[in-house]
Order: structure tokens, then sequence, then C-alpha cells
């Protein structure tokens, strides 16, 4: 069941089911006369013949097992919107050392020292651009 | 005699001090980011955009066109040193590499310099002559010859960039569902928005491409962990007469394919450099040294890079479709700007048009004299180790994503496209296409609607009128070779099984 092929056509489907019967929920109309469903329809309709293209095709080829690593992409995402809830909630200097200490437990070594040096660099060009290139962060 | 005057005007406005400033910087921040590992010209333009928002329209596409050159030259300096290949510099890595190997590094490098200059002029040239004879022809082009031109876009990038014609359109096609996310132009119903305000109008082009280029190549990065060993050779720079000379004539031939290449829809670097390398194994008076580190190897295909990059904007300003995703994102920069690139840019915006084209020459140069003396200071970039890098780079997402509306919710749709850049990493599908899906989207559906409005629902406008007939029959023709590979290839692969 692990094959690279074979999920990928089947996320390829889901994908255009998602849009095509979202689609579905406006009005259609003629060709000559579009309505707003019709493009999204038509284009989710041939994603969803290649999917199932992939998924047949798939039966023909040798199977590749898809790999994958879910701990990086995790830590990554949760960093993303704690900086992004700290920030709005407090301030961006926490958001900016909380995203770089959760990130940093995906690099392949941990220190806390380097973490503190790492954020004081930032909040230093968070600053920067405050000052220099004029951007709207509420840093504190 | 017309195009020397319109240059001249284009380098009033290029040589003002603001915009050389705005050059240098692109270049320089470009070659930076560039070099670092995992980040192509899509990733760093992506991730540079947001430095350009507070500058002046003609600034900013200046210094965005220096980014793009800038991490050109970057990755070609990465592959040649540590074997470290980028989309657009996989040849690099043969020869390039292959010097470094023979201890002849700074040679590889001021080679792939010098050719880059010489392949950057040549294509400029072609640049100020074609473009404006093209706009005049897009004049010509109906909507329909615009639905089929994009399609025949959406089959070449596919097929060039990821090598399967399936999972790229496939792609394609999602990013122009992404693309229809917000409120529709006709009718005035907001579309697959879950009843969010933010997404009325629409997903940002800044929240995708961070998030398929920027987030999905970190992780994908810290997923390999793999640690670099930075190159801490000795680097000499400049090359005798007789080395001198050889770089010339496959630089000149380089150039000439590059620029040829570049213009054609889902062209650029990524094939140029291929053809440049073909033809030079082919034709060169040293190509039995090629592949062991020649020369050639390295001068034809960084001058055909350079060249195609260039010329690549030919079909983005003149009929206003990109034909790549680097020209995609491009795009992306001249709409938040308020210009719609396309025919009548050139008339419209003279002075922006040709300001940007003589840039090009002036960031040949600064990349001449700056990138190439400079660039044992810029390998230093490798000794920061990634665990220091990764943060920093995730931090320059958030505030790039931030600083285009002052609003923090974006870096929640940043990361949810992260996490579908790296499912699509994750099941072997290059996001490319789908930028180039999402800009012409929009474009494709409007085109599609008017044809088919003209034409009162009938299909066969677009088989009768000539431009868009010969687009589709292309494409049809293409098709039907796919299937019939795959089939021929399934046969023979099956026969050993059956006898």
């Amino acid at each position: 069941m692990n094959n690279l092929n074979l999920i990928r056509g089947l996320v390829l489907m889901a994908i255009a089911l998602v849009f095509g019967i979202g689609a579905l929920n406006y009005t259609i109309g003629h060709f000559s006369r579009a309505g707003p469903g019709l493009f999204p329809l038509m284009v989710s309709c041939l994603l969803f013949l290649i999917g199932l293209i992939t998924v047949v095709r798939s039966r023909f080829v040798a199977a590749v097992p898809l790999s994958y690593n879910m701990k990086n992409i995790a830590l990554i995402l949760l960093g993303l919107c704690g900086f992004a809830l700290l920030s709005e909630h407090l301030n961006m200097i926490a958001g900016i050392v909380f995203l770089v200490f959760c990130t940093s437990f995906a690099g392949t070594s941990y220190s806390v020292v380097r973490n503190l040096k790492i954020s004081a660099g930032l909040i230093a060009v968070a600053f920067m651009f405050r000052t220099l290139l004029g951007l709207q962060l509420p840093l504190f | 005699m017309e195009i020397l005057n319109n240059l001249a005007f284009g380098f009033e406005h290029a040589l003002t001090l603001n915009n050389l400033m705005y050059c240098a910087i692109g270049c320089v921040v470009g070659t930076l980011v560039g070099l670092l590992p995992g980040l192509g010209p899509l990733s760093t333009i992506s991730l540079l955009l947001p430095l350009t928002y507070s500058i002046p329209t003609t600034g900013s596409l200046i210094m965005l066109a220096g980014i793009y050159y800038g991490a050109q030259y970057g990755d070609s300096v990465s592959a040649i040193t540590m074997k470290i290949p980028h989309a657009s510099s996989i040849v690099a890595c043969i020869d390039g590499y292959q010097m470094t190997l023979n201890g002849k590094t700074g040679l590889a490098l001021f080679t792939a310099g010098v050719s880059s200059f010489i392949g950057g002029s040549v294509a400029i040239v072609v640049l100020a002559t074609l473009a404006p004879t093209l706009g005049e022809v897009a004049f010509l082009f109906g909507p329909a010859d615009y639905c089929a031109l994009m399609l025949f876009g959406f089959m070449c990038v596919s097929f060039v960039t990821t090598g399967s014609l399936l999972n790229g359109l496939a792609m394609a096609f999602i990013g122009v569902l992404l693309g229809t996310i917000g409120t529709d132009v006709n009718s005035g119903i907001a579309r697959f928005t879950m009843d969010f305000t933010f997404l009325m109008d629409g997903v940002g082009l800044i929240s995708i491409a961070l998030g398929c280029f920027g987030i999905a190549e970190v992780v994908k990065n810290l997923d390999s962990g793999s640690q670099l060993t930075p190159f801490n050779g000795k680097i000499k720079l400049m090359p005798s007469w007789p080395e001198f000379k050889r770089i010339i004539p496959s630089a000149l031939r380089g150039s000439v394919i590059g620029s040829f290449l570049g213009i054609l829809p889902g062209g650029g670097p990524t094939i140029a450099q291929f053809a440049a390398y073909a033809i030079d194994k082919r034709f060169s008076k040293y190509k039995d040294e090629i592949g062991h580190g020649a020369i050639e190897g390295v001068a034809g295909q960084a001058a055909a890079d350079e060249a195609a990059a260039r010329t690549s904007f030919i079909p983005l300003m003149s009929i206003g479709i990109p034909e790549n995703a680097v020209m995609a994102l491009m795009m992306g920069a001249f709409i938040i700007k308020g210009i719609q690139p396309g025919p009548s840019m050139i008339t419209e915006h003279r002075d922006l048009f040709w300001g940007l084209v003589a840039s090009m020459w002036v960031g040949n140069c600064f990349l001449l004299i700056l990138n190439v003396p400079l660039v044992r200071y810029w390998l230093s970039v490798f000794k920061i180790p990634f665990s220091v890098l990764f943060p920093s780079i995730i931090f320059f997402c958030c505030i790039g994503t931030y600083s285009i509306n002052n609003n923090l919710d974006d870096i929640f749709i940043t990361a949810f496209f992260g996490c579908v850049g790296y499912l699509f990493m994750r099941l072997k599908l290059d996001p490319a296409p789908l930028m180039l899906g999402f800009i012409l989207g929009p474009m494709l559906e409007e085109n599609f609607r008017r044809a088919m409005l003209l034409s009162r629902g009938n299909f066969s406008a677009f088989i009768t009128r000539p431009i868009s007939g010969t687009l589709l029959g292309l494409i049809a023709l293409f098709i039907v070779w796919q299937v019939l590979a795959f089939y021929f290839q399934s046969r023979k692969a099956a026969i050993p099984v059956a006898a």
C-alpha cells in the first residue's frame, strides 16, 4: 500500500474532488455564458483524470515506497504558528525567541546559548527592518 | 538606430545613483542567498521579494532582476566548488566540479563569470531588438489564442522542469484551482473562501511561494541532515592568455543557443545549459576534454544560462505571459507594483521597460567586477552551520509574508502551504508548474470565458483561428507522442517477464 505513485494519484484525485464538489455549489451556466462554477469544475475534471491515469499507471510500474519524516515539518509549522500567535497577542520579540527555540529542535544539534545568540541577532535585524525599511513590525 | 536611441534612453534611467545602488544590492544579496544550499533562484526571489516593497517601482524591479542574476551566479559558484546543484546549475556540476578536483577552482569561477558576462551582453541585444517587435505581434492575439498559448506554456514547463508531463500538468492545474480562490471578477461571487474574509482577495502569491519554495526547501534540507564541508582551498583567479582565448568561442556559442532557447515557452536557463553543453561536446575543438574539467564545459553552459535568464523576460514583457516559474514570480512582482506586463507595457511604461533592459547590462558589469574578485569572501557563507541558518531563513519567511498586508494571519496561510509544499515534495511533485498555474489561472479563466462568449459557446473557435489552432495541434501531437512512448516503454519492460 505504501506506493509513492499510487498515493500521488489518490492525493491528486482528492484535491480534484474537493475543488470539483465545491464548484458544484456555484452556478455552472452554459459555455456561451459561463457561471462562476464552470471553469473550476472543468479544471477539476482534468485534474481528476490525471489522478486516475496516475493510479492506473502505478499498477504497471515498479512500486516506490514513500518516505517521510513528520518531526521536522511539524516543528517548523509549530514554530511558525507560535510566532504568529505570540506576535499577535504579546509582541514580536517573544515570537522570535519562540520561533528560534522551537525550530532549532529540528536541527542536528541543540544549544541554548547559540539559540540566544541567534534570537538576539534576529531581533536586531527586525529593528533594522523597522527603522531602515519602514516595515510596521509589532516588536513590543 | 532606434534601438540605440532606446537603449540610451534606458541607460539614462538605469544609471541614476539610486538605481545603480538597487542593482548592486540586488546582485550582491542575490549571490549571497543563492550560494546557500537548497536555495535556488525561485526560493531566493520569493525570500527577498519583500525587501523591494518600500522601493520605487523602477528601482524595485531593477533590484529584483539583479537578485535573479545574482542568485544564478551564486548557484553556479556552489555547483563548481561543492557540487551542490540547483535546477539552473546542474551542468556546472559536471566540468566545474571536475575543475575544482583538478585544483583549478579559480579558473572555473573566472570562466563562469566572464562567460556569464558575454552571454548576458548578447542576450540584451536580442532582448532590445526582439521584445518591441514581439509586442506588436501580441496585438494580433485573441482570447482563444491566449488560452492556447497558456496551455502550451503549461505543457512545456511541465515537461521541461519535471520530466513528467502528467505530474507537471497536475501541478499546473492545482495552481489554476488555487488561483480561482477568492472573488470571481465576473459575477462577484466568493469562491472556495469557506467564509474566511481574508480569502476574499484570493491566496497571496508570496504565501504560496514562501511555503512551497522557502519552508519546504528548508525542511527538505533538515530531513536529509547533510552537513556541508566548506570549501577551504586556495583560489587563483586570473587565467593565462591561452586559457582566456579558449573561453571566447565556447561562450559565444552558448550565448546564441541560450538567447534562442530562453525565448521559447517553458524555456529558460534549465534547458539552455544542457543544450549548450551538448553542442560544445559535439563541436568544440577540445571536445575530448569535456567531462574531465575542460574550460569549454564551463564557459558554454554559463553563457547559455545567463543569456536564457535574460531573454526569458521577452515573452513576459512583450506578450504578458510568463514562460517559466521564475518569470511567473517576476510577473507577480510587477503586478504588486501596479504594472500589468504585456504589449502595452513597452509603450506605456517606456522608462521602466528600457530602464530594466539597460540595468540588465549594468547588473552584468556588477557581477563581473564585484562578484568575481570577491568570490573568495562570498564562499565564507558556507562556514555558517545550517543549524544557525535555518531559524533565520524561517524568520525571513515570516517577515516576508507579514509585510505584504501587515497581517499576521498570512503567516498561517504560509504555514499551510509549507505543509502542502512538503507533501508535494515527498510525493515527488515539483511546485514550479504550480506557481505558473497560479499566476496564469485567473488570466486563463478570463480569456476562456471571453473566447466562449465571442463564439457563443462554440469550441470550434479554438481550432479555426490559425494561432490557437497551431498551438493546440502541437499540444495534441505532444500528448500522442507521450502516450506512445509510455506504451512502448512498458511493453519493452514487460517482455523479459513474459519470456
